[in-house]
């Protein structure tokens, strides 16, 4: 009995190794000023989840607002993988002017966005038009 | 009697009427906003799009448009030099480009000017030259005060069975007074193909 149990080790270690291989992480690690100088204009966000293992996927950690060329509203959205395996999303930026309609510009599309493991990203955009005063940032599984 | 006699046939055509169903093409709809087809060896215009949009935030990001006397400033397009192997409509990838300019309010862009004498509408040109003539005066014209050119480019590496392909997107905006270009982007699109191990 215990020859035999001790026949079936390498095969096991074997198998576990092979599982290993399979699931090999692509993590990053990185680092950063401890005591940042950039002082972020994070505003406050509503998210609207109809995809939950989307979610459960991208982390989204803060929305960064700006303005840039004098009147244009930039911002910038950060996410996060929260899986140890590289994920592939796509996302659109909608620009709303002051009426609540809707801006489309001619390069308003789905991007694609690719995070390596436990990594962070930006989904960054500029309005096109001075009269974009809001924003829907949508995001999807690829 | 007579109706068995006509059964296998009703069958055949019933036979053949599902063989030309099963032939036909399927065709759905797609969302003009996303590439729903990637291909490797070819960029599709939605991706250049894409690399196009992050150029117009970069331009808007860095500022230089507002460093023209007045708003909206003028703009020619120039060359887009297309260096990949694939035949792209650089007209209609400047044309999005030239939209979402316009849009910001801050750069329209010349339309009876162009490369070599060209103009890109002729009739404005020409009209312009005989309202000219007919009130006496000589025909002026506005020139641009910036100028818009770029290259698309293709790099491809071939590593066993994959083959990494990265398209690359460059644009210059020059100012014409100066000849320096005041901005500079590039945007750069890449894509991995794997062949199957077995090919048949």
């Amino acid at each position: 009995m215990k020859i035999a149990s001790m026949k079936l080790l390498p095969t096991a270690v074997f198998a576990v190794l092979v599982f290993t291989a399979g699931c090999a992480t692509t993590n990053v690690n990185s680092v950063e000023r401890a005591d940042p100088q950039a002082r972020p204009n994070f505003i406050a966000d509503k998210r609207i989840i109809t995809d939950a293992s989307l979610a459960g996927k991208v982390k989204i950690l803060a929305v960064n607002e700006g303005k840039v060329s004098g009147d244009h509203l930039k911002i910038q959205v950060r996410v996060e993988n929260n899986r140890s395996k590289t994920i592939s999303v796509r996302y659109r930026v909608e620009w709303v002017d002051a009426q609540g309609m809707m801006l489309p510009t001619p390069t308003d599309l789905w991007k694609p966005l690719i995070m390596q493991g436990r990594e962070q990203g930006v989904i960054e955009a500029v309005a096109v038009s001075p009269l974009a005063v809001d924003f829907v940032v949508k995001i999807q599984e690829t | 009697m007579k109706h068995k006699q006509y059964l296998p046939l009703t069958f055949s055509l019933a036979a053949i009427g599902l063989l030309f169903t099963g032939c036909a093409t399927e065709v759905k709809q797609a969302d003009p906003k996303a590439s729903q087809v990637i291909n490797a060896s070819q960029i599709s215009p939605q991706e250049w799009a894409q690399a196009a949009d992050k150029l117009i935030n970069s331009l808007l990001s860095s500022g230089v448009l507002d460093r023209a006397p007045q708003l909206p400033s003028i703009m020619g397009v120039s060359r887009i030099i297309n260096n990949t192997q694939q035949q792209v409509d650089t007209d209609s990838l400047v044309k999005k480009l030239r939209v979402a300019l316009n849009q910001t309010g801050k750069v329209i862009t010349t339309t009876t000017i162009g490369l070599g004498g060209k103009a890109e509408d002729p009739l404005a040109k020409e009209a312009a030259e005989y309202n000219a003539a007919m009130s006496g005066e000589k025909a002026s014209v506005t020139m641009p005060y910036w100028t818009l050119s770029g290259k698309l480019l293709e790099d491809r590496v071939v590593s066993g069975k994959n083959t990494q392909v990265t398209y690359t997107f460059q644009l210059s905006l020059t100012q014409v007074k100066t000849g320096l270009a005041q901005w500079e982007g590039e945007e750069q699109i890449s894509k991995v193909a794997t062949r199957p191990g077995v090919s048949w």
